[in-house]
């Protein structure tokens, strides 16, 4: 049995420090994926605070057949999903350093960021499985779980998106259309 | 890893966040106020013996009470015999045969006609033999 598999059966049993431990390497990365979703930081941060909230609330219905990761980031998205439904400015709308959480956090010389354009041509779904994989190095089936998608769909739109941000990378994107 | 793959994970990494020490208390002090959920198995087994000994007699006696009932107002039901059923036959019109036959005319008495149909017959009957040669 794997440690992780320990501290979520301890934390099944009861246990927040163990809990703690379990997901203490997952919040840096659920904060920086976050960001991306929200349209401020304390956003971010409330975000991670309800997925860590949620996934320790839920933990019975976890099944170990799923990567942990998998499962969290789940959660994650969903809960950044419902922060936008609630929140009356769209990330396209921040356009300024001062008011883009994602710019405020990348360094001055980083401007061209792959992110930051990932964020402008993908859809929220379609931004979410390439984060997944380039980012946190899922394999396809565990991001279509993530998603609540199919392989084919994740497949496709995953061949789309490179394709956009290749135009991107390649300057050749003098329009705003937004894939997905 | 090619070149756009490396570029994301590397722009992904270049993200700068961190924990911060109040962030770090809400979610410490939040999860200390959760109740981790009880699957449903889990809380079925936890029901006391009495419920389940109260639910069994409470459904043994809605079923004596529903047999009592039945019982009290069932009847013999005679069933009437049933009358043979007649079916109206409908009956064919029998057609009228135009049979255009020529009644015998009998000149003679019947006897008479009788021999003289035989005598007629046997000589028929000459008539083949000698012409099949027996």
């Amino acid at each position: 049995m794997t440690d992780e598999l320990q501290l979520i059966d301890a934390a099944k049993a009861g246990s927040v420090s163990a809990f703690a431990d379990l997901v203490k390497s997952y919040r840096v990365r659920l904060l920086r994926f976050l960001l991306t979703r929200c349209t401020s930081y304390a956003d971010a941060e409330d975000a991670v605070q309800d997925t860590l909230i949620a996934a320790y609330r839920y933990l019975h219905s976890y099944d170990p057949r799923w990567r942990f990761s998998t499962w969290l980031y789940r959660i994650a998205i969903r809960k950044a999903q419902k922060l936008r439904s609630e929140n009356v400015v769209e990330i396209g709308d921040l356009s300024d350093e001062e008011g883009d959480p994602l710019l405020h956090c990348i360094a001055a010389s980083d401007t061209a960021n792959l992110w930051v354009s990932a964020r402008r041509v993908l859809n929220d779904d379609v931004f979410a499985a390439t984060w997944l994989r380039y980012a946190e190095d899922m394999s396809i089936n565990d991001i279509s779980k993530a998603l609540d998608r199919s392989d084919s769909w994740t497949k496709v739109n995953l061949l789309r998106a490179r394709k956009a941000l290749e135009t991107e990378m390649n300057g050749e994107n003098n329009g705003s259309k937004v894939y997905g | 890893m090619d070149k756009i793959a490396k570029q994301l994970k590397d722009d992904a990494a270049r993200i700068d966040v961190q924990i911060s020490d109040e962030l770090d208390r809400r979610i410490s002090a939040s999860l200390q106020g959760v109740t981790p959920e009880i699957p449903e198995t889990d809380k079925a087994t936890q029901r006391p013996v009495t419920f389940w000994w109260a639910s069994s007699l409470t459904g043994v006696a809605a079923a004596l009470i529903i047999v009592a009932m039945i019982n009290s107002q069932s009847q013999i039901e005679t069933v009437p015999a049933l009358a043979p059923e007649v079916s109206p036959v409908t009956v064919a019109t029998i057609p009228t045969i135009d049979w255009k036959a020529e009644s015998a005319m009998l000149t003679r008495p019947l006897q008479q006609e009788l021999e003289d149909l035989q005598e007629d017959l046997k000589k028929a009957e000459e008539k083949v033999k000698r012409e099949i040669g027996l």
